[in-house]
């Protein structure tokens, strides 16, 4: 491999019912903890205010979470940051529950506030409006958390536009499960964007 | 190395029918495919939508009954591409489905005919790579009413800045289910008869079908069009209401515009989706942009707003539009009803054309411009 | 009247998620928007949802919202005026 252009500043990851930030653990509970109190556990251990967060659903919530702790660690991300996201479910957490209401034969129900969160790239627009990012966004959908395709296309992303930053990732948030690796990309550090240290970056988390 | 990426060949099916070429002959001839609906299945009352027909696709692939409806749509299109380009289903091939809701109608109604699973896009994906037997796993992007023309774009970038890839394959298409027009009704999108975009009367949108496929690839034959530019920036503004200052869609356009060298522009295709806000939103863009006299169509009067679809379906036509040198009018206009006046085409106007820009804005704040011009 | 302003702080606050508020936070006469309470357009719709799944009166106006939804007493009023 050639000498790699970009490279990872910092990440976040959330298994279950822990949150790491580069690889240390920021919040562990227990795993009969429901993924509503644990992520509004979470978001009362940020120490914010931002009474929006509690209209989120729970992917936009996971990726608020993940995207604060990482600017807490390598700073303000510059306005054209990219957000190039991934994952299995898709919006699910939201799908389920606006089809619930629709389908519902005693009092069917179609509730705006859940419905605009049945797309995924809510999570982009959520996070680009706290953290002011005028940046392109792109939500994949695959099988499985591919970096074999990731890296490439984020590479090219970064370069078509000579951009120098991009948040990455898997965010895949379905019923009681959480399993979310995101990272932050920059033009230093130690630890290169290539797929061989996000297997690793992935992995470590138990 | 930076080597240009073209579009060298289409497919579209929707109301209107099968192939791109007759969708445009019959956009000239003033046809819409939008119509009253009476479907309790969608809704407890009439909409005005544009749905393709059962026998536009029952029955015409292999092992019919294992494959959704949309599926079925999506291999179809698949299918004509392949035939018409003789296109290799190898590692070297990308198949990118652009789709806002996939099979979403099967999740929790009690008439699905497929097991839940189907509902995950990459389930759908994994049933078209089957069909076909393509090699790489299908890459779905889901970005909203973005995602037709974002696929398009993310293309480009592989094919341009990557050398994993020498062709790929981009298909977009959604369905109507009660599941999205239930939404849209609580949004209070959708209009109580034809769509109007850009019209002073506009009261909301049509949800429409259609399945849009484009051939990208590095080599130029005589018909492609090259795609000159893309570029595509989030509003930060709201998730679901259009920016007051039309910030996401300024911002793209200008970055397209001037990546593209700062073209002629002969023809724009909006998103207008005939919602208040939303053709609002673009005038104002447009007009940041220095692009309000420049001549501009939205096509939603004629297919409705086809979600995941629309941004390469209307990218498709907008190609048939320069090959031709035929501007396609903008159904549904009448009386300028946006703050800044726009240029809305109102004849089929025969002119030479060259270049033209597409854009699309949706939900989460997106927005994306794209440039493409003849060879 | 009192009784149905209870009523409705209490449904707007669960309704509308409005996490880190208690019913005796919210005044009769704090606007909801804007500077008030600060809720936007998606609140407006799910308030419309409200009215009519809880007191059977349909909203179809969106500029008639923007009256009916300035305060919890401007929203009780128009309840008491139309409910059936």
């Amino acid at each position: 491999m050639d000498v790699p252009s970009h490279y990872i500043q910092s990440y976040c990851t959330i298994r279950d019912r822990s949150i790491a930030l580069n690889g240390t653990t920021w919040l562990k509970m227990d795993s009969s903890t429901t993924l509503a109190d644990f992520l509004k556990s979470a978001y009362r251990q940020l120490d914010i205010d931002y009474p929006k967060f509690h209209k989120m659903d729970g992917l936009c919530k996971a990726i608020f979470i993940a995207t604060e702790l990482m600017t807490r660690d390598s700073g303000p991300y510059p306005s054209d940051t990219a957000l190039i996201f991934s994952n299995r479910s898709s919006s699910y957490l939201s799908d389920n529950k606006h089809a619930l209401g629709i389908f519902n034969t005693e009092n069917a129900t179609a509730s705006p506030a859940t419905f605009v969160y049945t797309l995924p790239n809510i999570a982009l627009g959520e996070i680009s409006i706290r953290h002011r990012l005028h940046s392109e966004n792109v939500f994949f959908i695959f099988d499985r958390y591919s970096p074999e395709f990731l890296v490439p296309y984020t590479q090219a992303a970064l370069d078509d536009k000579k951009l120098a930053n991009a948040i990455s990732g898997w965010t895949e948030i379905s019923g009681h499960t959480c399993d979310l690796l995101l990272y932050y990309i920059g033009k230093s550090g130690s630890v290169p964007h290539t797929v061989a240290q996000l297997k690793r970056i992935y992995n470590e988390h138990e | 190395m930076k080597t240009d990426v073209f579009i060298a060949g289409d497919c579209i099916i929707s109301p209107l029918g099968m192939g791109s070429k007759l969708n445009f002959e019959q956009l000239l001839t003033g046809e819409t495919a939008i119509a009253p609906v009476d479907d309790a299945t969608l809704a407890d009352h009439r909409i005005h939508a544009a749905r393709i027909a059962d026998h536009q696709w029952i029955g015409k692939i292999r092992n019919a009954s294992g494959y959704t409806r949309l599926e079925t749509l999506f291999i179809l299109a698949i299918q004509q591409l392949i035939d018409a380009h003789s296109i290799p289903v190898d590692r070297r091939t990308l198949v990118l489905l652009s789709t806002t809701k996939g099979n979403v109608s099967l999740l929790h109604n009690p008439e699905a005919q497929f097991p839940e699973n189907r509902i995950y896009l990459a389930e759908m994906a994994h049933a078209i790579q089957h069909y076909f037997g393509f090699a790489n796993a299908p890459i779905t992007i889901s970005n909203a009413c973005i995602s037709g023309a974002l696929a398009l774009s993310v293309a480009r970038q592989l094919l341009q800045y990557s050398d994993t890839y020498d062709q790929a394959l981009v298909v977009g298409g959604d369905e109507i289910s009660k599941f999205i027009v239930s939404g849209f009704e609580a949004f209070q999108a959708l209009s109580d008869g034809r769509c109007r975009p850009f019209d002073r009367d506009r009261n909301g949108l049509n949800l429409g079908e259609a399945i849009a496929a484009a051939y990208v690839t590095k080599k130029a034959t005589d018909d492609a069009v090259r795609i000159k530019a893309a570029a595509s920036f989030n509003d930060a503004n709201h998730i679901s209401g259009p920016s007051r200052t039309g910030e996401g869609l300024y911002r793209s356009i200008r970055e397209a515009m001037q990546l593209a060298g700062e073209p002629m522009l002969d023809f724009i295709s909006a998103h207008g989706t005939a919602t208040v806000y939303n053709d609002e939103m673009e005038a104002i863009a447009l007009h940041r942009a220095g692009l309000s006299d420049t001549p501009l169509h939205s096509l939603k009067a004629y297919y409705g707003h086809t979600l995941g679809a629309s941004g390469l379906l209307e990218t498709i036509l907008g190609i048939h539009s320069l090959r031709a040198n035929r501007l396609i009018p903008s159904l549904g206009f009448q009386h300028t009803g946006t703050s800044k006046p726009l240029n809305l085409i109102t004849q089929p106007t025969e002119r030479p054309l060259g270049t033209f820009l597409k854009t699309a804005s949706g939900f989460g704040g997106c927005n994306i411009a794209m440039i493409f011009e003849k060879v | 009247m009192s009784e149905l302003t209870q009523e409705l702080k209490a449904k707007i606050i669960t309704q509308l998620n409005l996490e880190d508020l208690t019913v005796d936070d919210l005044d009769d006469h704090t606007p909801l928007f804007g500077d008030g309470l600060g809720l936007d357009s998606i609140d407006a719709l799910e308030l419309i949802v409200m009215l009519d799944k809880s007191y059977g009166i349909k909203l179809s106006d969106p500029k008639e919202g923007r009256k009916v939804f300035e305060t919890v007493q401007t929203m009780a009023d128009f309840i008491e005026a139309n409910r059936k």
